[in-house]
């Protein structure tokens, strides 16, 4: 197979891998969220994960699910709209706006883990 | 001829990939603005959850949301499967293995939502 690594193949490539890492973390939430069963232990839960590591963790979180949406969205608008001609466009716009997006976004999550 | 891709019956999949990935997006929104912004202490606590898995209607939502997610997560693991994964044996105990996380997790998502009591 060959492959043109141009705009439209890495935007394939990143969507399948934060796909995939947001499936697991999808996983993981539906494993958490049963905690609900006992008061204490959600409390508990809940309470661990606010701790720094996890809240820097949730930066990579973000990153997968605002490119994700972002390009989803690109996907819809090439499939169902127009978009096939300013697919690339399309592209460094939404990623543009989902960069500035993620740093607002990871600002009050670096100001929870360093404890303020 | 070898056959690579999803092969036949991919049309629905292929639709309701984009459909349901719409509605997350929209759903995600809410449940972003509810569950870290419109909550009183540093996280949604018990009390915070109860409170609103009171109404019916956040039920409901809850489980279209968990149901829309696994769907549209797995759906999207199945089709990486199908691009990578040729060998006949190796590809139905990799769709098997997918189908059990994948009734797992609508049974676990299930009973947490539905059994909880307000």
């Amino acid at each position: 197979m060959h492959y043109k690594w141009k705009t439209g193949m890495w935007a394939w490539v990143i969507h399948r891998v934060t796909g995939l890492a947001l499936t697991f973390y999808l996983c993981l939430h539906i494993w958490v969220v049963s905690t609900l069963s006992s008061e204490a232990t959600f409390n508990t839960t809940m309470k661990f994960l606010t701790s720094p590591m996890f809240k820097l963790a949730e930066i990579g979180l973000l990153a997968c699910i605002i490119y994700h949406s972002f390009n989803g969205i690109r996907i819809l608008i090439v499939d169902f709209g127009k978009g096939a001609y300013y697919h690339e466009k399309l592209f460094w716009g939404l990623t543009t706006v989902g960069v500035l997006l993620w740093l607002a976004g990871s600002y009050p999550l670096i100001m929870h883990a360093v404890g303020h | 001829m070898k056959q690579y891709g999803i092969g036949s019956g991919g049309a629905f999949a292929w639709f309701f990939q984009r459909v349901s990935g719409l509605f997350l997006v929209i759903f995600l929104l809410g449940h972003f603005w509810l569950l870290h912004y419109a909550i009183s202490g540093e996280f949604a606590d018990f009390e915070t959850v109860r409170a609103r898995l009171a109404l019916p209607l956040f039920k409901v939502l809850d489980l279209v949301f968990l149901y829309l997610a696994v769907y549209h997560g797995l759906n999207g693991v199945l089709m990486v499967i199908h691009d990578y994964v040729h060998k006949g044996f190796l590809r139905i105990v990799l769709v098997a293995l997918l189908w059990t996380l994948g009734l797992t997790l609508l049974t676990c998502g299930t009973l947490t939502i539905a059994t909880f009591k307000a």
